[in-house]
């Protein structure tokens, strides 16, 4: 979703890589958490979640995928 | 005051992506106008419209996609192209001194309908994160200012069917007073959406399809005339103080020497002919040129029953005996009415026939309307004329009218 979104090939994506080095500024994060609650059926809430790397997409959304009303 | 000259020029419509392709089109009488495309054009009485049907160049990366509406896309496309043209290179204190004046109705309002449609119809508790940043009616300027780079005024003209002709007025008048040396000057208009084709389907003013030959539908100064057709596109000039142009070199297009505006004041929709005259003669006489220096007025000629009328009358009640002598055509006969981009469309045509003293058609115009006499320049463009200057007129509803005048420059 990243790669596409910013136009990247996902090869160059590791766990560690900054968003910002990957092109992302603060609006494309906005548009990128917009997707994921879209995609994982989740809510990331009105603090806005600190993503700085690639991982820290994963383990949030994770959390709240874990942690999901299951109905 | 300066002297204010157009260095660029660009323009992407139903006829084409560039000025020249533009005007060659106008002046050969190749429509741009078809039969509506569009998801919802079974519920549309509307017919046809003046599209541009194939993909709009690849501008921006696709990371910033959310960012543009298809209005900002249009207004980058033309924006560009003029300024590649001027072959402008500003350091940092120069950008400073550089602007955009930009003309729109409604901005970026098919990302809104968009909104709306989410919320609407398909039931979301949400919209799209950059539905404001996207569909705001000054993003189209702002946006060609970021991509530019100009950081001087960036202002944004919404006068209905002026705006872009307001704009170029206004950026006129900032380099002529030296708030600016230079400006991109344009607008843009992509209003080919369900709820802006319904709302014009629902004032009557949109032209009956000529099933024959629907290229044909847009007839303007014709008995037959019916209505308009909605067009999209964009345009845009690049205008410079003489004094930057000449410093640093540049090919100089054209001058222009006057610009007229008004406002009818006496009916939100019904033109007024005397309005129209005020906007005219302000530019007429800004230009200081005599009646007979202008040989070619691009009409505003939307192809409504009164408007083409209304215009007819004050044409006539400016130039007096000398209307009848000089070559008046819409252009919108083959590109459609693009509301707020019109303006600057017609002017870059109209600056294109200045250039190369030939006068593009009205076209379709097989079937004159008696009450409108003057000479319309039918069906075929008039090659190796003498121009010395050109009008280009554009009328609004909620009253506008603007009146733009270029010369041939001569130093």
């Amino acid at each position: 979703m990243l790669a596409e979104r910013l136009e990247i090939d996902p090869a160059t994506i590791t766990p560690d890589t900054k968003l910002e080095s990957l092109g992302a500024d603060s609006l494309s994060v906005i548009e990128l958490i917009f997707d994921l609650e879209d995609e994982f059926g989740v809510k990331m809430g009105d603090e806005r979640p600190t993503l700085v790397v690639v991982q820290d997409i994963a383990d949030i959304v994770d959390g709240l995928v874990a942690n999901k009303p299951q109905n | 005051m300066e002297r204010v000259v157009i260095t660029g020029m660009g323009a992407i419509s139903a006829l084409g992506q560039g000025a020249g392709v533009n005007f060659q089109a106008a002046l050969n009488g190749n429509s741009g106008i078809g039969l509506l495309q569009h998801p919802y054009a079974e519920q549309v009485t509307c017919g046809v419209a003046a599209q541009i049907l194939t993909p709009l160049p690849e501008l921006i990366p696709k990371a910033e996609a959310a960012l543009f509406d298809r209005v900002s896309l249009l207004a980058l496309a033309a924006a560009n192209e003029a300024f590649a043209q001027s072959g402008l290179n500003i350091d940092s204190e120069q950008a400073t001194r550089s602007s955009v004046f930009w003309g729109t109705g409604m901005g970026g309002a098919q990302t809104l309908e968009a909104g709306y449609e989410d919320l609407f119809v398909k039931g979301k508790r949400r919209v799209r994160p950059m539905t404001v940043v996207a569909s705001m009616n000054n993003a189209a300027a702002a946006q060609i200012a970021l991509k530019i780079g100009f950081g001087g005024a960036v202002t944004t003209y919404s006068s209905a069917c002026v705006s872009s002709a307001q704009a170029i007025g206004e950026a006129f008048r900032a380099i002529r007073h030296g708030y600016a040396e230079r400006a991109i000057a344009g607008g843009s208009e992509a209003l080919l959406t369900y709820a802006v084709l319904s709302a014009w389907d629902a004032l009557r003013v949109i032209a009956n399809t000529d099933t024959a030959h629907p290229e044909r539908s847009c007839k303007p100064f014709s008995k037959n005339r019916n209505g308009l057709v909605l067009g999209e596109g964009a345009a845009a000039i690049v205008l410079e103080s003489l004094s930057s142009a000449q410093a640093r070199g540049a090919t100089i297009l054209a001058e222009l020497v006057g610009y007229g505006t008004s406002n009818d004041a006496t009916h939100i929709t019904k033109p007024d002919p005397a309005g129209q005259a005020r906007a005219m003669q302000m530019a007429l006489s800004e230009a200081q040129l005599p009646l007979s220096g202008i040989g070619y007025i691009n009409a505003h000629g939307a192809a409504t029953v009164a408007g083409d009328v209304a215009e007819t009358a004050s044409i006539k009640a400016v130039f007096g005996e000398h209307a009848k002598s000089i070559m008046v055509s819409s252009t919108k006969a083959v590109h459609g009415h693009t509301l707020g981009a019109a303006g600057a469309l017609e002017f870059v045509i109209s600056v294109q026939a200045l250039r190369a003293d030939a006068v593009p058609p009205t076209a379709f115009l097989d079937d004159p309307d008696p009450e409108c006499d003057l000479d319309y320049v039918a069906l075929q463009a008039r090659h190796h004329q003498q121009l010395r200057a050109v009008m280009s007129n554009s009328f609004a509803f909620g009253g506008s009218n603007v009146a733009l005048i270029a010369k041939k420059f001569d130093a």
